[in-house]
């Protein structure tokens, strides 16, 4: 133990730069994976709470699929009481103003008060007698009228509400004032989105929400210790179709399925920083050992067996992943609060209502650090404590082992690096294990590690072949800047490795996502051909979809400018135990205005045209490659009449969301569904009639009744780049920072070889080279390295990005891509990388320049 | 037969170093006073750790002096700022050293052709010279070569066809065959000898050897950062008992 920390602690001290650089490289590593992993949990976490908090004592639920359920029927079954309490529910979203322009999403919960008691935990704050535990009829007194409201002291207090006050909620389309009639402690439902939660009663709620005689679903409570998977059966088997039993566990389970392809992306890419934190920790204790190969010979010749050289060089990893996974916890959980910042935005615009709030560190993330810190840093270091363990006694006594400078070109990882790439194209060609793109990943890394074994090969070619070329832009420099990274292949090759492999994440990812906006871009100009699209101002998470209210629809489609209306609903439905989007729309108004991009058949139109009127549907492509469908195939849905086969008239591109869409014309969907107000409405004007103006004459006219967004076609397509971009961010900040750990990885591994050829560098200076000259060899050194690391990263991109797009995507998305190289930015990239890399170069130049040409007197 | 000019070539005078390591200070030059004339070929001899090398580096404008002054050709090297010190080595100074001291990664050519490159010489140029005065110093079969797929004679050789490539005034040699065999020692000798010759090259070397001791003109012995003897090649005219000074017996 003392041998380690004199042979080993010591020196880590002694070298701070490069212990620190490693440390920092693997903490930033560990940082983002922990970040992901927290930001991930965080929008989940967001949305279970508000489910678990609201599912109160129910077991089981009854739903009609697509939407609303039918109060009457409610009335044909009396025997549901025999299985227990039951309490109906209309649940929502609404905005609630609590500013001149600001608004903030609130969950709204209609329930019958008396039977509702019982299924959960409400506890009122302020109450006439200061009482806390209400009675029945106070809470009908307080829920009498339908403008009455109860909600959180949580949200009472951070909005300066009190009892009485007036707070104005929108729903849908329209403008309400209600009135505050108590509020709720923080406990059960009141803990809903961070104490956004408001209670009505169910008649008021119904009236607010445009639903009445409609529910969301009835809830079910068992008495105690009655099995509940067996009732569940028993229900089913009596319920008519049209009806579905279900646990209120589902619906989380169904957002994690929603979520998962978006998150397991996240956190596959998150892991990529990790992967080249770990290259720097291979390369320190590499270049460790190559330094002292003289020491550990001599060690050795003093009776230090190859196991404790084996331990002691394990043992400095072990130190550098303690270091860094200690620091990488808490650096991950301040890296999340960035992260929720970039992905709540898309979470909350694509998927579901999710909080900002990240967790806090647990203690597994901290044992997850640890188990990858240590672990891999651990694994990381075998193979150059292995070859430590090799080293003879007589290293000690042959001095410096120089022969090693020109370590010849070993073909063991060209062939390894050929047989890896190999692999991933094979594992490229399977299926996806459940949705996810495992293999896809899989053969990212074996792509990956690839590439980093192509390394020592590209690198002696460069060199080799950049001799002429070096030696006539930088004369002596470049020769010398030429010979010794000939020289430095063996070590240099991990660095370049590492920084290669981030880049060619980079431009990977720049590629897929360059690609991908690209396609979305053609595909917003075909798809969006309405001059106007009018939409409730928030948008749903789940559940009912807000609606447009028929006065609305009746001021749009009397302007005298309007020409047609597609009026567009859609519902959430259950597809196969996957949350799809079935959506309906007037095929006559689409037909005749609109274009929808087709997949198959050939004709996309003509069948949409003969799905008129007919059980027939059109799907997203996203829909059709996770149900596996296509054109001509039949689907089986689940309506409020039972189930339904229909027939898929078509396959169109969407890029709108990764969960499928469903689209029927709205006829069918009437026949099925019921008529119901639509949630959207594509307006298309007369020729000649201004989007703009036409714009600003129905938003006056709405006037303050109603709350609605707008957009002109111009304006709604920015909007869908807005959200690209956004949904996007993420990555790039990811790959920013594995980058950032590659440079470091190369700035410490040229200071390491400077530190290592302090005696060639004072020759140098001794035959008269000046600090200058010094400076810019080791300058061009760095430039040379970039350079490499650049091609590789712009070769193995490529291949990364044909992966991304055509497996990835495809399999945890569902969309097709066009491929699409988006030069300018690459080409940008590149100059700054090689400017960074560059750059990298300063410092160990500085060090260099300082080498005095004589050594330490050592006479 | 020899020529002599009347001023010196390198002019030392109380000349004194200290390292600090750490807390301590190590003197390892502790007042030296030594002149070397034009063509001359001084050996300096010495236990380890008497400041040899020290003494080198500071006459080869590799160091510069705690006190006292070195003039190497009018210019006082302790006063010189390194870039100046840097010019000073490029152009008039050369070094042999007991590793050899080749840079790995270039070859022997190459090596050689150094100090001409990095003054600015055009390279074709310099590897021209480069390869003849590596013929001449008999690498030519190696001068494609790369330093450790040569002997360590032939290294040396190459490492004193660096050294003087550039035609210095003065050659500064650390133990030149204090890591060679005696049939390479003794190539090494000759080639020095044949450069202080031939060509007038002065060269100040310091050494274990005797045989290279006994070719000098002069005989520095050292002892603990001091002079204590000067000796003379009983051929030559004894020197001025002034260079010797008053450190003649004091510690040796």
């Amino acid at each position: 133990m003392s041998l380690f920390r004199w042979f080993n602690l010591r020196r880590l001290r002694q070298a701070p730069g490069r212990s620190l650089t490693t440390v920092a490289g693997i903490t930033l590593g560990i940082a983002v994976v922990i970040g992901i992993q927290l930001a991930n949990a965080s929008s989940v976490r967001g949305f279970a709470t508000a489910l678990d908090a609201i599912a109160g004592a129910a077991s089981l639920e009854i739903v009609a699929p697509g939407g609303p359920l039918d109060e009457e029927r409610l009335r044909d079954l009396p025997w549901l009481a025999d299985y227990g309490a039951i309490s109906p529910i209309v649940e929502g979203d609404a905005s609630a103003r609590v500013g001149r322009d600001r608004y903030e999403a609130v969950r709204v919960l209609g329930v019958d008060i008396l039977r509702d008691r019982s299924f959960r935990d409400y506890q009122l704050l302020s109450f006439g007698g200061g009482s806390r535990q209400p009675a029945a009829q106070d809470f009908l007194r307080l829920l009498i009228d339908a403008d009455s409201i109860v909600t959180t002291e949580v949200f009472a207090s951070r909005h300066e509400l009190d009892v009485g006050s007036e707070l104005e909620l929108s729903i849908g389309d329209t403008r309400r004032p209600f009135i505050v009639r108590g509020l709720l402690r923080n406990e059960g439902p009141a803990r809903v989105l961070d104490g956004n939660f408001v209670l009505m009663d169910i008649a008021a709620s119904q009236l607010a929400f445009d639903r009445l005689g409609r529910l969301d679903r009835v809830e079910l409570r068992l008495p105690e210790g009655r099995p509940v998977a067996e009732t569940e059966r028993a229900i089913a088997s009596r319920l008519p179709p049209g009806l579905q039993v279900e646990r209120p566990s589902r619906r989380g389970e169904q957002v994690e399925t929603m979520l998962r392809a978006f998150q397991f992306n996240l956190a596959a890419l998150s892991y990529i920083a990790l992967l080249v934190g770990l290259f720097l920790v291979y390369n320190t204790v590499a270049v460790s050992v190559m330094a002292r190969r003289e020491e550990i010979g001599m060690l050795r010749a003093l009776g230090l067996t190859r196991r404790g050289v084996l331990g002691l060089f394990l043992g400095e990893a072990a130190v550098l992943g303690v270091v860094a996974s200690a620091l990488g916890a808490p650096a991950g959980w301040v890296l999340a609060q960035g992260a929720v910042r970039l992905t709540g935005a898309t979470v909350n615009t694509l998927y579901v209502t999710a909080s900002t709030d990240v967790p806090p560190l647990a203690w597994g993330h901290v044992a997850l650090a640890f188990a990858l810190g240590l672990g891999l840093s651990v694994v990381a270091a075998a193979a150059p404590a292995i070859e430590a363990s090799r080293v003879t006694p007589l290293a000690a006594i042959r001095g410096g082992d120089r022969a090693e400078v020109r370590a010849r070109l070993h073909r063991t990882p060209l062939i390894v690096g050929i047989v890896l790439l190999l692999i991933g194209w094979a594992l490229s060609l399977l299926p996806p294990v459940d949705s996810l793109p495992v293999y896809g990943f899989v053969s990212a890394v074996a792509i990956v590690f690839g590439i980093a074994c192509l390394v020592p090969a590209a690198l002696t070619m460069v060199t080799r072949g950049g001799r002429m070329p070096l030696i006539r832009l930088f004369g002596v420099e470049g020769r010398l800047a030429h010979g010794n990274l000939i020289g430095a292949v063996p070590r240099l090759s991990v660095s370049v490795g590492a920084l290669a492999v981030a880049l060619a994440m980079l431009v990977a990812i720049a590629i897929m996502i360059g690609s991908f906006r690209q396609t979305v871009i053609y595909w917003v100009g075909q798809t969006l051909q309405a001059d106007l699209f009018i939409s409730t101002a928030r948008r749903a998470s789940l559940g009912a979809q807000p609606t447009i209210s028929p006065e609305l629809e009746r001021i749009v489609s009397s302007h005298p400018a309007v020409a047609a209306v597609d009026r567009f609903r859609i519902v959430n439905l259950t597809y196969d135990s996957r949350l799809v989007v079935l959506g309906a729309g007037d095929f006559d108004v689409l037909l005749d205005h609109g274009t929808l991009v087709f997949k198959e058949p050939a004709d996309g139109r003509a069948a949409v045209r003969s799905a008129i009127g007919r059980d027939a549907v059109v799907v997203s492509e996203a829909f059709a490659l996770k149900a596996g469908v296509h054109a001509g195939d039949w689907i089986q849905l689940a309506t409020p009449a039972g189930t339904r086969r229909f027939r898929v008239a078509a396959v169109y591109f969407d890029y709108s969301t990764d969960r499928g869409v469903v689209t029927m014309d709205r006829g069918t969907f009437a026949r099925y569904f019921g008529d119901r107000p639509p949630t959207r409405l594509a307006v298309y004007l007369k020729p000649g009639a201004s989007p703009d103006a036409v714009r600003e004459e129905l938003m006056a006219r709405l006037g303050g009744r109603h709350r609605v967004f707008i957009h002109t076609n111009a304006s709604l397509r920015n909007e869908v780049l807005r959200i690209f971009d956004n949904t996007f961010a993420i990555t790039y900040a990811l790959e920013a920072i594995a980058i950032f750990v590659g440079i470091l990885g190369v700035s410490g591994t040229l200071l390491t070889l400077i530190l290592d050829r302090r005696r060639d560098l004072a020759t140098l200076r001794l035959v008269g080279a000046d600090r200058g000259q010094v400076r810019r060899m080791v300058v061009i050194e760095a430039g040379l390295i970039g350079l490499v690391s650049q091609a590789l990263g712009l070769v193995g991109g490529l291949a990364l990005s044909l992966l991304l797009i055509y497996v990835v995507n495809v399999q945890s998305f569902g969309w097709t891509i066009q491929f699409d190289v988006p030069v300018l930015f690459l080409l940008q990239a590149s100059a700054a990388l090689l400017v960074a890399t560059t750059l990298a170069g300063v410092y160990p130049a500085q060090i260099a320049g300082r080498i005095a040409p004589i050594r330490e007197p050592d006479e | 037969m020899r020529y002599r000019e009347e001023v010196p070539l390198l002019e030392a005078v109380a000349l004194t170093r200290t390292y600090r390591t750490g807390e301590s200070t190590v003197p390892a030059l502790a007042g030296v006073d030594l002149s070397v004339a034009r063509g001359e070929l001084v050996a300096i001899v010495g236990p380890s750790g008497c400041g040899k090398s020290t003494l080198l580096h500071l006459c080869g404008a590799m160091d510069r002096p705690t006190s006292g002054s070195v003039v190497l050709e009018d210019r006082d090297l302790g006063r010189l700022a390194d870039d100046a010190l840097t010019r000073v080595r490029r152009e008039r100074v050369g070094f042999v050293f007991q590793f050899f001291n080749l840079l790995p990664t270039l070859t022997l050519a190459e090596n050689i052709a150094l100090p001409l490159m990095l003054s600015g010489t055009r390279d074709s140029e310099a590897l021209t010279r480069a390869r003849h005065l590596g013929e001449r110093v008999g690498v030519a079969h190696r001068l494609a070569h790369l330093p450790q797929q040569a002997s360590g004679g032939e290294q040396q050789r190459a490492a004193i066809a660096r050294a003087v490539i550039h035609q210095p005034a003065l050659l500064i040699a650390d133990e030149p065959t204090g890591n060679l065999d005696s049939e390479n020692g003794a190539r090494v000798l000759a080639l020095l000898q044949t450069l202080n010759r031939e060509q007038g090259l002065t060269i100040l070397l310091a050494t274990h050897a005797l045989d290279l001791a006994t070719a000098a003109d002069r005989v520095v012995h050292m002892r603990d950062g001091r002079i204590v003897r000067i000796e003379s090649r009983p051929a030559l005219p004894e020197m001025n008992p002034a260079a010797v000074g008053s450190h003649t017996g004091s510690n040796c």
